[in-house]
């Protein structure tokens, strides 16, 4: 029920919401009445008187909900600098809401600093490490319609879960068809990995099947994959967490790799001259794609397969180089 | 109230000095103490669920929460994160030892009292682990040259009868023995994981001293 200022009730007056005139029959006298308020109702509603279209009244509605309890989360993945804890809304109020977050380490009220960039989450430093006594933090959300709480309680080491590892990579090992090798680095927020060592669980699977390899590892952040199928491409992700305390991290980033495989040999043929027993006639510089020399290949026999290009004209080995130049191997 | 008679923990036997030929420095001891503090804590994630289930509740409730109150003489691991940091390997390595001599003379209470046989087993299988880790760290302090902590005549815990205290309160101060002890195991993982790493490299060097002299 809106009323149109200080008219009288038999005032006659027209009512417009952002400049759209209203139907009379919402009127009951000179009072606007919205029945079944919904969201869409919001907007500027003036009244003017209905002759003289003088202004008598405006006011801005604002169509919005009381909060629901809001879902609030803490988690340490600065161990042992301190925690973190943020919150949000199950449904929106579409109207402001404010926050306010106090924190109870046993008796004693801590500070939570708000963060710099995100309106939900805020920070508390940690003064004292192994403590016995539960955290308590607690919110409560208001706005012009109504007021919500919330809390939540848990020990020091229960909320302690680091972020993924960084940097993750995976590289085929030259000459081993069958590893891989899987370098990462140590979350960036991790404070002190000297004295809060981490520990890792990598996965690896290759593209084309569903399931994971898991491999766990106590230190170091390097691991060789030693059984991946030749020739397919791999997808690894890799942990962490604390050695002792909490939960493991989120998987990282994916890495890619495919383990090294030989080069195709039939690529040479089209350049192979018959074969001659006298090789010295060759003043020709070797292709120029990277070959890489395993000493099985090569031949150390004096195999058909060296000097491959030495018999063949000039012509033919520019093609074949050509040929060659266009197929990266790796 | 809890108060103990410990004079027995006091006078451990010596433990052998340090081995001229050979040693491979307190690297392996510390990491040997870092390996029994993850066994105990393993083993006490059982122990204290038997125990809280069987004092009732509310202190098997996941979301108990009680102020500390009483259990004042329980050694607390809580400490200043800057003060902990600094701690010298001395100072570290007593607290920790001072720590769980206590520790373990409130649990040998507690044996005393418990009601069923099955709980007097668990207790007594924890009590003597934890007498292992005790011994371990002992090993370690000797290997490093530190003298053990010894209590000041005079100060000696001994049985104080307090005031009677009713049933629930005594079963606070189980919690709260239980709890302190739960966090002084993961603290003492932290400890011999600083320990292991600054004992790393003057490992080797002290061998090969050793080895010198040995000829």
């Amino acid at each position: 029920m809106l009323p149109c200022g200080t008219a009288s009730w038999d005032s006659a007056v027209t009512w417009r919401v952002n400049g759209t005139d209203l139907a009379p029959d919402l009127l009951n006298g000179s009072q606007l009445v919205l029945r079944s308020l919904e969201l869409g109702h919001s907007g500027l509603y003036a009244c003017f008187h209905r002759d003289s279209w003088h202004l008598r009244h405006q006011v801005l509605l604002h169509v919005g909900l009381p909060p629901r309890e809001p879902v609030l989360s803490c988690r340490s993945n600065t161990y042992p600098k301190g925690f973190y804890c943020s919150w949000h809304l199950p449904t929106p109020t579409y109207i402001p809401n404010t926050f306010n977050v106090t924190v109870l380490h046993g008796s004693k009220i801590m500070v939570c600093e708000k963060d710099p960039a995100l309106k939900n989450r805020c920070h508390i430093r940690y003064m004292h490490l192994f403590s016995t006594i539960k955290y308590k933090v607690s919110i409560s959300v208001s706005n012009a319609l109504g007021h919500n709480t919330t809390a939540i309680t848990f020990d020091e080491f229960t909320i302690v879960k680091p972020d993924p590892p960084e940097n993750v990579v995976a590289r085929p090992v030259p000459s081993n068809p069958r590893r891989l090798e899987v370098t990462w680095q140590t979350p960036s927020t991790w404070p002190d990995p000297e004295s809060f060592p981490l520990k890792f669980f990598l996965r690896y699977r290759p593209l084309i099947l569903d399931q994971w390899q898991h491999v766990e590892l106590s230190d170091g952040t390097t691991h060789t994959i030693t059984d991946a199928y030749a020739g397919k491409e791999y997808i690894i992700q890799v942990a962490a967490k604390d050695n002792e305390i909490g939960t493991w991290s989120d998987w990282s980033v994916a890495a890619h790799a495919t383990p090294w495989t030989e080069e195709p040999r039939h690529l040479t043929t089209e350049a192979q001259a018959p074969e001659t027993t006298t090789s010295t006639t060759s003043s020709l510089a070797p292709p120029p794609t990277t070959k890489i020399c395993d000493p099985g290949d090569v031949g150390s026999g004096g195999g058909p397969s060296i000097p491959f290009l030495t018999s063949v004209p000039v012509t033919l080995a520019l093609a074949a180089a050509a040929a060659t130049a266009n197929n990266p191997l790796i | 109230m809890l108060a103990c008679l410990c004079t027995v923990l006091w006078h451990l036997p010596a433990v052998p000095a340090l081995n001229r030929t050979g040693d491979p420095g307190p690297g392996p001891s510390i990491q040997k103490t870092y390996d029994l503090t993850r066994y105990l804590e393993h083993q006490l994630r059982s122990l204290a669920g038997t125990y809280l289930n069987y004092l009732g509740p509310p202190f098997n409730e996941p979301d108990f929460n009680p102020p500390r109150l009483g259990a004042e003489t329980l050694p607390r691991a809580t400490v200043n994160l800057e003060v902990w940091r600094s701690l010298n390997d001395k100072l570290r390595l007593t607290q920790n030892y001072e720590a769980y001599s206590h520790l373990l003379c409130y649990l040998r209470g507690l044996n005393r009292q418990a009601a069923t046989a099955e709980l007097r087993r668990s207790l007594a299988h924890f009590c003597t682990s934890l007498q292992g880790l005790l011994g371990s760290i002992a090993g370690v302090m000797a290997a490093l040259g530190y003298p053990l902590p010894q209590p000041l005549p005079g100060t000696e815990p001994a049985w104080a009868p307090g005031p009677a205290h009713s049933d629930f309160l005594q079963k606070m101060d189980d919690f709260w023995l239980l709890k302190e002890l739960q966090t002084w195991l993961w603290r003492s993982a932290k400890d011999f994981n600083r320990l292991k790493k600054k004992m790393q490299p003057p490992a080797a060097s002290v061998t090969l001293h050793l080895e010198a002299h040995g000829f």
